[in-house]
């Protein structure tokens, strides 16, 4: 029982919370559940894979694309959210397959490029709406019930986080996540013990692009409206920040990282559009506390801010910490 | 032929500014193994002080120094902040400057807007064996081969180049022999934030630049440093202008579509290249 509380927790939170949140905050909580599924694959990749992606954005843009095109051409809505993390996985196979041979900054950058390409192929790809975006993405619907309240989406988001954390638990917890761990240590130590490196890295990179997929396939339903400027490569750098700021390896981590990250920014934006306050104070405001918020955590507070905080609250400290929460 | 002159004049003078901005980088990564993401926020910096002192009435020249120098003190301060704990490994020092190039956007916008700038640079076309380009490009290439040469006479000739290179080929018997290596890498990302900054406030009156530019400056600088394998100078001079010369043809035969693209996937391809050569890269120690 002990090992489900995070969980039944997290659920508890993600049923209650929306109907009491004002309208207004509501968009929030969408966009927030969403950054944290993309998170938490990506501090899957970082943590246990050990490896940098500078983007992960494009593997939400790809997903989001891929529910908005089928959606608008006629494939029921639903089909077209399942198809979004298959076809972002797809992707991450067939990209993942040259390029996870980099390591460390020079696959910092391969990701970077390949998230640069795919934003100037969408720019000029007449057939996904080019430069102006995607328009007309009809909402979500099951059957002939629609989606169209922003209290549905909130659900929605949720119910996609939640398969994301489940499945990351389960995975961490797997013979395959032992070998990961191992791996992210030391490669050579965990391929002399037999652990199939390649294989795994890759299926890493795979999923944790599903869950990005997914977690665009339901942005695309939630706009209605995709453009290639959606997806900067900036996205890709909070998703970074996010994850080392909650602390890479564990499954509160992205979830704390995500919270922390969109409600400070949220806070700072409401205070940037005051009456009175110039009209760039939003944009500096929100990339000052990105970058300070980074560069603090990485120097001072490198585990990030999970595993202190659950160190302090372990009740048995005389057994180590579990890995995980 | 006129039309291939001009692309490819064009083009090194293009590929002299991603030069500059991948020596910049080269010379930080010998010495200090940090990969600097901030190297392309230098170029930003520095072009938007010098079109501030130009608009100010500042003389040509002087407005430039200025953000050269700028670029220099940023890169002391982004040196500071990644490299000045000790312990701090590069893997850590690069998500901190990849934070401080985050971080510049934020001063950029404060001070300048969020809107494109430029200046005018060298008035006028300029007729070569028949092509006929803008004048300004010359002036990028007559500018950055002297630099170059200059930094070949430092690293080789001088006391304190020589002392930069020790570090860069041995950090510990740098040490050993009494050189501050922590105090030599500062010096390192004072040199490469210099020489952002030159790649900025040169590129400036050709192509102008807004608080994001330094995205597409550091790809480009990365792409042609990675050649050399990020410790080479000489290739990444090489690769800058081969990079220029690819892109600047790319668009002129291409139709301008996919200019992006060229440097990218080339980039691609040599790391995926590299790597299958030598195997996977050795394990950094932790």
């Amino acid at each position: 029982m002990r090992r489900r509380l995070p969980a039944v927790l997290l659920l508890a939170v993600l049923t209650l919370l929306p109907p009491l949140l004002p309208e207004r905050h509501l968009a929030t909580f969408v966009l927030l559940a969403l950054a944290a599924t993309v998170t938490v694959g990506v501090s899957l990749l970082m943590g246990y894979a050990g490896q940098v992606s500078l983007g992960q954005a494009s593997f939400y843009a790809i997903g989001a694309y891929a529910a908005g095109l089928l959606a608008v051409h006629g494939v029921p809505p639903l089909l077209g959210l399942l198809a979004a993390p298959v076809i972002a996985a797809v992707a991450a196979t067939l990209l993942g397959a040259p390029l996870l041979r980099l390591r460390g900054h020079h696959l910092a950058f391969a990701t970077l490029a390949v998230q640069l390409i795919l934003l100037s192929l969408l720019a000029q790809a007449d057939w996904a709406g080019g430069a102006i975006g995607l328009q007309g993405i009809p909402r979500f619907s099951i059957g002939g019930f629609e989606l169209r309240e922003d209290l549905g989406y909130a659900y929605a988001a949720g119910f996609v986080l939640m398969i994301a954390v489940l499945i990351a638990r389960n995975v961490i917890e797997s013979r395959a996540g032992r070998g990961m761990r191992a791996a992210a240590t030391s490669e050579t130590a965990a391929a002399a013990s037999g652990v199939a490196i390649g294989g795994y890295r890759l299926a890493v990179f795979a999923l944790s692009a599903a869950f990005a997929g997914l977690a665009g396939g339901v942005y695309a339903f939630y706009l209605g409206y995709l453009a290639p400027g959606s997806f900067p490569v900036l996205l890709s750098i909070e998703f970074v920040v996010m994850a080392v700021v909650g602390g890479l390896g564990t499954i509160a981590g992205p979830l704390v990282g995500a919270s922390v990250i969109v409600l400070l920014v949220q806070a700072l934006n409401t205070l940037g559009t005051q009456p009175g306050m110039p009209g760039y104070a939003p944009a500096v405001l929100s990339y000052a506390v990105y970058a300070i918020v980074l560069i603090v955590c990485v120097l001072y507070l490198p585990k990030g801010l999970v595993p202190p905080i659950r160190d302090r609250l372990s009740v048995r400290p005389a057994t180590p910490a579990p890995d995980h929460v | 032929m006129s039309d291939l002159i001009g692309y490819l004049v064009t083009g090194l003078g293009i590929g002299a500014g991603f030069a500059l901005v991948a020596s910049g980088l080269v010379a930080i990564y010998r010495v200090t193994r940090v990969v600097n993401f901030a190297q392309g926020a230098f170029a930003v910096l520095a072009a938007m002080l010098a079109a501030s002192l130009l608009g100010a009435g500042v003389p040509h020249g002087l407005a430039e120094l200025g953000g050269v120098t700028l670029g220099a003190l940023t890169g002391l301060i982004v040196g500071a902040v990644a490299i000045g704990r000790p312990g701090t490994s590069p893997g850590t020092s690069l998500i901190v400057t990849l934070g401080l190039g985050v971080l510049a956007y934020a001063v950029e916008i404060l001070i300048w807007g969020d809107q494109p700038r430029s200046y005018p640079g060298v008035p006028g076309v300029a007729d070569l064996a028949g092509a006929r380009l803008q004048a300004h490009y010359l002036l990028i290439i007559a500018v950055t081969a002297p630099v170059f040469a200059l930094m070949a006479w430092f690293f080789t000739r001088t006391d304190l180049g020589r002392a930069l290179s020790a570090c860069a080929s041995n950090r510990y018997a740098a040490q050993v022999v009494g050189i501050d290596v922590r105090r030599m890498g500062l010096l390192a990302f004072t040199i490469g934030g210099a020489l952002g900054g030159l790649a900025g406030v040169l590129t400036t009156p050709v192509q102008q630049v807004t608080f994001d530019s330094d995205v597409a400056l550091i790809v480009n600088g990365f792409a042609a440093a990675v050649l050399g394998g990020l410790t080479r100078p000489v290739i990444a001079l090489a690769g800058g202008l081969l990079l220029g010369v690819a892109q600047t043809l790319a668009a002129g035969y291409g139709g301008g579509a996919y200019q992006v693209e060229v440097a990218l996937v080339l980039m691609l391809t040599v790391m995926i290249v590299q790597a299958a050569r030598t195997g996977p890269v050795a394990e950094t120690a932790r």
